[in-house]
């Protein structure tokens, strides 16, 4: 086991615990995880086993870091994330192309039923729509008049453009109830 | 928490096995972070920094005058408590 390994090993603890801390207030979310970082650190230079034996102890008995912030404020899921209207009706409209995409990204933003980290993800996803149009409309001006296997491709996928957006985002709310 | 705190100023890791030592409750002892975030908002604890002789400067953790005050309170309220149930169970016995 290399030092790489172990290290490893504490970064995903890591970054399991700043998961699970998304719902903290960024102060406390920062010093949470400086705080269990120095206690690994002292730990690891107190354990007597080497290697990965030591992280594991160490992290083992640190506990789950999701019973971590559990401990420090319970994630209110329930009341902070909830599946109204605003959230279907933005899937809904994602689907439909350009118009409804513009408003769907809106209507994504305004919601509080999504971290930011998925707004970004489902914002970029309906972006992503755009660029068979974009596509579209260059071939289109090098080719006229006739319409090519290659362009109705291009069409079906602008049509259906907005479904992975709306599906990631529809996936992540069920995911929190 | 603060009763190991009486002692002195300890640093994260050193409170927190101690702790865990002590108290059959603590199964996973990253939850004691927290509590002492808490701790300290309620300006019970206070933290600084301080040199290590082995590696990093190290977070102390502290009791403050109110911890200290808060600590004197609950130790004599538990004493009335144990006096309370102390007096009950030998009345049963006898």
């Amino acid at each position: 086991m290399t030092t790489t390994q172990t290290d490893r090993l504490v970064d995903d603890y890591l970054s399991r615990l700043e998961e699970a801390a998304a719902h903290l207030q960024r102060s406390r979310r920062v010093e949470l995880i400086a705080e269990i970082r120095e206690h690994i650190e002292a730990a690891l230079r107190e354990e007597e086993a080497g290697g990965e034996v030591a992280v594991r102890n160490v992290l083992e008995r640190l506990g789950p870091p999701e019973e971590i912030v559990e401990a420090a404020e319970p994630a209110p899921e329930a009341e902070q994330r909830p599946r109204g209207k605003l959230e279907v009706g933005a899937m809904v409209t994602l689907v439909v192309p350009f118009i409804g995409w513009l408003f769907g990204i809106a209507m994504v933003l305004i919601s509080k039923a999504w971290s930011n980290r998925e707004k970004t993800i489902g914002t970029a996803l309906a972006l992503l729509a755009a660029a068979p149009f974009a596509a579209l409309a260059i071939v289109d001006s090098s080719s006229e008049g006739t319409t090519s296997t290659f362009e109705v491709l291009l069409f079906a996928l602008w049509v259906i453009g907005g479904l992975p957006s709306a599906l990631y985002l529809g996936l992540r709310l069920r995911r929190a109830d | 928490m603060l009763a190991l705190l009486r002692g002195g100023p300890r640093y994260g890791f050193e409170l927190v096995r101690e702790l865990s030592e002590v108290d059959g409750l603590v199964t996973s002892e990253g939850t004691i972070y927290p509590l002492l975030t808490r701790l300290r908002k309620e300006q019970l604890v206070t933290t600084f920094w301080r040199e290590s002789e082995s590696g990093p400067p190290r977070r102390y953790y502290e009791l403050t005058d109110a911890g200290r005050e808060a600590l004197d309170d609950f130790a004599k309220e538990w004493a009335r408590f144990r006096d309370s149930v102390d007096a009950i169970l030998t009345k049963e016995e006898g």
